[in-house]
């Protein structure tokens, strides 16, 4: 009975501490960036660049860009893919694609740097663009003939298209800048302006039973909650309330719950902006650089707003509330989940196996990776729970490098679109990839130096490329 | 008129099948409806991604939700 209760807790403690310090500054601005992605930039803009006659070396980088840019959820993966493949640049470029979308998507990145640290942000963008560029180019390579015969594409899918518009772009960086300062932890903006100290004899007492029902444990991780986080857990399911029907049925005009949405959720986020502490007289407020720039930057985004058509906006406040309806259910249970699974887990475990940067810890991440399926984003949580418990830093990138790419249920959906064999070849080729991307990284935290390491990814990249162009010459050749 | 829409069943493409209908119906067109989720006869046309719209086989928008004023226009063309 005592384990069971201990474990619950913990889950509840996971759930509390994600809602209060991880969602608002960082996924509440990602679910808004990632509507405006799908509802404001136009498909076409990205995909021209991917026709059967676009050069390799823009093709590519192209792949990698709609990866991050278009495909924030599976629905879009799926065609996007398929079209990729079946029309436009190809079999290389469509895998690039693919292994790039699940890692470099703006939700995903700005999670894993505020759950996991900006350096494992930054890591996994990088491996994962050079790797999947990398697997794009053996594919293509490997499968040379197969891919020759593809039918002959219309063009029509390819042309035409406007490019980004420039109110877009302005009113996108706004809410990447949004997302930015209320994460990012630099002098300027963690610094203290001013302060003020708000008496309320029953703080402490009130604290203290926060801390004895979620119990902080530094050892463990477990970052407790404190009274500001159990404020925005209200304001969140507040926002949630009148979401439900302001965001929900936006595409029928604006309602006055839309409003009362969007200004709890500006209300919210400057709230969890601000510093907060708990005193044994009174609650101490400051004002920090974040506030202010998350309260000017959240004030901005209206005018910038009213610069579309009213259609644009409900169409992204529309794709917002999809997004948060989809993905953040699956989210809190995952993160509830992982929390009881935590309990279990012995740190001797973890350490034993994934504890130091060798090729058998590395491996052992990316077959927990494949055989285990979560759903999208459920893997950062996860991945925190393992970093907390001793994982080293190299094998946790490698399991997440493989963990969104390959399950099941995606193998056999890529299977379906380009044959049995090209997709398991795929899943070795990422499982071997996804092992020396957490081996470099691991090999990074442990003291290699930079140099070392981009000269080896660089010139391993190279290599391939020359012998990709070199192949496809010696194909052309014969034509002539 | 025969209308198609393209999609695998993804929320945009419910709505854009719900979107036509309602304009079909406000100016009063005969039309039959179609929903092509086939991944295969999907790629059979011109498109890259979904959702898309084809009036009378001929893809007028895809990628992107179209409003109900241009759909009108697109219906009324043909």
């Amino acid at each position: 009975m005592d384990i069971l209760i201990a474990a619950l807790q913990s889950g509840a403690a996971s759930l509390a501490s994600y809602l209060a310090a991880h969602v608002l500054l960082c996924l509440v601005p990602a679910f808004f960036i990632a509507g405006g992605l799908s509802a404001l930039v136009p498909q076409r803009s990205i995909v021209r660049f991917l026709g059967p006659d676009a050069p390799k070396y823009v093709a590519y980088p192209a792949a990698a860009g709609a990866g991050s840019l278009l495909a924030v959820c599976s629905c879009t993966v799926q065609p996007l893919f398929a079209g990729i493949y079946s029309k436009g640049a190809g079999l290389g470029p469509a895998i690039t694609f693919l292994f790039f979308a699940p890692a470099a998507n703006i939700l995903a990145l700005s999670y894993t740097g505020v759950a996991l640290g900006a350096d494992f942000a930054i890591a996994r963008i990088v491996l994962a663009l050079c790797f999947g560029i990398g697997i794009g180019m053996l594919m293509a390579l490997l499968f040379r003939r197969g891919d020759a015969e593809r039918t002959a594409a219309n063009a029509a899918a390819f042309t035409g298209g406007d490019g980004i518009s420039r109110k877009t772009l302005i009113f996108l960086g706004t809410l990447v800048a949004l997302l930015i300062s209320g994460t990012l932890k630099v002098d300027w903006l963690t610094a203290p302006l001013f302060g003020t100290v708000l008496h309320w004899d029953g703080v402490s007492a009130a604290q203290a039973v926060l801390d004895r029902l979620v119990p902080v444990n530094q050892i463990k991780g477990e970052e407790g909650l404190s009274l500001q986080g159990l404020t925005l857990i209200g304001l969140l399911l507040a926002i949630g309330a009148a979401a439900w029907r302001g965001l929900g049925q936006v595409d029928a005009g604006f309602s006055r719950l839309t409003w009362l949405a969007l200004g709890l959720t500006a209300v919210t986020l400057v709230f969890a902006a601000l510093g907060v502490q708990a005193g044994t007289s009174g609650l101490t407020i400051t004002v920090t650089g974040r506030t202010l720039a998350v309260a000017v930057l959240c004030a901005t985004v209206l005018p910038l707003a009213r610069r579309f058509d009213a259609w644009d906006m409900q169409q992204w406040l529309w794709e917002t509330w999809r997004f948060i309806s989809m993905i953040f259910p699956l989210l809190v249970v995952g993160v509830f989940l992982v929390g009881v699974a935590r309990s279990f887990i012995q740190p001797e475990w973890i350490r034993f196996i994934a504890g130091s940067n060798t090729l058998l810890a590395n491996l052992a991440g990316v077959v927990f990776g494949i055989f285990m399926y979560f759903p999208t984003l459920v893997e950062v949580p996860i991945a925190r729970m393992f970093l907390s418990l001793g994982m080293h830093p190299g094998p946790l990138i490698a399991y997440l490098m493989a963990d969104p790419e390959l399950s099941l249920q995606s193998i056999l959906i890529t299977a379906a679109i380009i044959g049995k064999l090209k997709a398991w070849t795929y899943v070795g080729l990422v499982a071997v990839f996804s092992t020396l991307a957490g081996l470099t990284y691991g090999a990074w935290v442990d003291g290699t130096s930079l140099g070392t390491l981009a000269l080896i990814i660089g010139g391993f990249m190279l290599a391939l490329t020359a012998a990709v162009q070199l192949i496809e010459r010696a194909q052309r050749a014969p034509a002539r | 008129m025969n209308i198609k829409i393209l999609g695998t069943g993804c929320a945009k493409c419910q709505r854009l099948e719900q979107l036509t209908r309602e304009v079909v119906a406000e100016l009063g067109i005969e039309a039959e409806f179609d929903h092509v989720r086939d991944m295969k006869v999907i790629m059979a046309y011109p498109v890259m991604t979904t959702p898309a719209l084809v009036i009378d086989d001929e893809v007028v928008v895809f990628g992107r939700m179209p409003g109900k004023d241009e759909i009108a226009g697109w219906l009324k063309q043909t």
